[in-house]
């Protein structure tokens, strides 16, 4: 299963970055990690170039929040994403923040799995999980 | 100027042609009425008889280089991958359509030299339907490529006539491949070169290859710290007569792509002062601070009108401002540089002949003040000898 991951817009906190890319490719996924520093449309443009089945998004502090608005609004200009499963994970807002408001909220921007302040392992479990699911149904 | 002993440097433009020894450069404007050769036979046929063919070295813009439509998956990868190869192999480029929206776009009229088709890792194929080919159906063109994912290149090879196939400039990280796409695309220039009723006629005084000028002078640019007072990043201007060329440090991009090479190319192929004149003027009415800048330089716009040295001057310096608004993000062109970073903006072209020091720092410092506004002021060095044309030429003959 191909997986396209990266850390959104301005910022550059590449070691949780590359310890996801460990983990997935220990995983068996087939993994195309477009580092720090990516946009939005990168992360759609690679997933389209490869095939990907998967986009995990991570994100620290709260940056993803502005650029994650766009999400449904640019994923409609592509007409080979609708079956892409959309992920995104770390600190998903400024400070701590709350989960039970956070999750609906990034869902309502387009995400299938949203996972604040989840550690990895549980956070790419859970991306098992759906994709069973996903695939059952 | 550099000296090259035993060797006669010969660069045709399209205004105007230069000629280098090991003592003298001069140059001269084309006289249009006249072949390339007869007219450089005319004005300096003294000259080009002291050398042999084999010591003669000719490189060429004139003919305005290949014209490209490129046909790719995605913006960010495939279609600014053969964009950056196809610049630096000296290629212009008129369209580039995404695939996926291809119905909505347009057919160009006019004959295209070559079409590249690009998309895909290998690893994804099934990407290009009969889309493709129905575009493709309604085109002119006289080659196409497909530099794409290896499974679509099997079935597209019998679908589409006269289909070259290369290796895919995409890799399984999605990384560029330049090598194979680049070597074919500066193979069919000096094809078209050859090709040319005018400068084939070169061929005559010279038995060597003749190159594209950008190509030449992207020799030089490792070289140009030596020569100049030149503190990387820097950007090379190259203002002629038709076109605009940009060849810059790669540490000026935030770039997903690559590379070994230390400095890109970027054209713009309207923004010149004489040939592209009138697309110039048109670019600059569609620039809200042009008519600020007008009034800088203490002129307004019936200066458009006028053929003067004042008028050529003006729009040099209009020129300049145009180019640097396209590479920033206020009229962001395939890539915007971080200029703001950038240390030196190195000028060569025509526009070393007509402008000064003052007058260039005037129009840059304008620049950044309106647009970025900044103080930040790169140092700007004029090579008003030719002398970066003539080092690449040095370099290339060398390396030959």
């Amino acid at each position: 299963m191909k997986i396209v991951t990266g850390v959104i817009g301005n910022d550059i906190h590449v070691v949780a970055n590359r310890l996801m890319d460990l983990s997935l490719n220990a995983r068996g996924y087939e993994v195309f990690n477009l580092g720090v520093n990516t946009y939005l449309e990168e992360f759609f443009d690679a997933a389209v170039e490869t095939g990907a089945d998967v986009l995990l998004i991570s994100s620290l502090n709260g940056e993803a929040e502005g650029w994650s608005r766009e999400v449904k609004p640019l994923k409609s200009t592509y007409k080979s994403l609708d079956k892409l499963i959309m992920m995104i994970g770390g600190n998903l807002t400024v400070g701590s923040g709350n989960a039970e408001d956070i999750v609906p909220r990034y869902k309502k921007y387009g995400f299938d799995l949203v996972c604040h302040q989840v550690d990895l392992n549980t956070g790419l479990d859970m991306l098992e999980d759906y994709i069973k699911e996903h695939r059952a149904a | 100027m550099s000296s090259n002993p035993d060797k006669l440097l010969i660069d045709i433009g399209s205004t105007y042609f230069k000629i280098s020894t090991e003592n003298t450069i001069e140059q001269h404007f084309r006289d249009f009425n006249k072949r390339i050769l007869d007219d450089l036979t005319h004005k300096c046929g003294a000259t080009v008889n002291r050398f042999d063919a084999k010591d003669v070295h000719i490189c060429s813009s004139a003919n305005g280089g290949l014209s490209t439509l490129i046909i790719g998956l995605t913006q960010s990868y495939s279609l600014k991958y053969a964009t950056n190869i196809a610049y630096n192999a000296g290629i212009n480029i008129i369209d580039s359509i995404v695939f996926q929206n291809i119905e909505t776009y347009s057919v160009p009229s006019d004959l295209i030299d070559v079409v590249i088709v690009v998309g895909g890792i290998d690893s994804n194929g099934g990407v290009f339907d009969e889309r493709l080919d129905n575009y493709l159906a309604k085109c002119q063109y006289s080659n196409v490529v497909f530099v794409g994912n290896t499974q679509d290149a099997s079935t597209l090879k019998p679908r589409i006539q006269k289909l070259t196939v290369l290796p895919n400039i995409i890799d399984d990280r999605l990384h560029i491949v330049e090598n194979h796409l680049k070597d074919y695309l500066t193979n069919l220039y000096q094809q078209d070169i050859e090709g040319k009723e005018d400068i084939k006629h070169l061929y005559d005084i010279t038995d060597n290859q003749i190159y594209s000028t950008p190509y030449v002078v992207n020799k030089s640019l490792p070289l140009i710290q030596g020569s100049f007072s030149v503190t990387d990043p820097f950007i090379l201007l190259d203002i002629g007569g038709a076109t605009t060329d940009v060849h810059y440090s790669k540490d000026l991009v935030s770039d997903n792509i690559v590379t070994e090479q230390g400095h890109d190319r970027m054209v713009f192929k309207k923004l010149g002062v004489y040939k592209s004149r009138q697309s110039l003027i048109f670019t600059a009415e569609q620039n809200e601070f042009s008519y600020e800048l007008l009034m800088h330089l203490k002129v307004n716009e019936s200066i458009y009108q006028e053929n003067s040295e004042r008028a050529t001057k003006i729009l040099m310096q209009l020129a300049i401002f145009l180019v640097l608004c396209k590479m920033s993000h206020y009229r962001p062109a395939y890539v915007t540089l971080k200029l703001l970073s950038m240390n030196s903006i190195v000028f060569t072209g025509g526009i070393t002949q007509v402008l000064t020091s003052d007058d260039i720092e005037d129009v840059v410092a304008f620049f950044y003040r309106k647009i970025l506004n900044s103080d930040h002021k790169p140092a700007t060095v004029l090579d008003g000898n030719y002398d970066i044309w003539t080092l690449g030429a040095k370099e290339h003959a060398a390396c030959r």
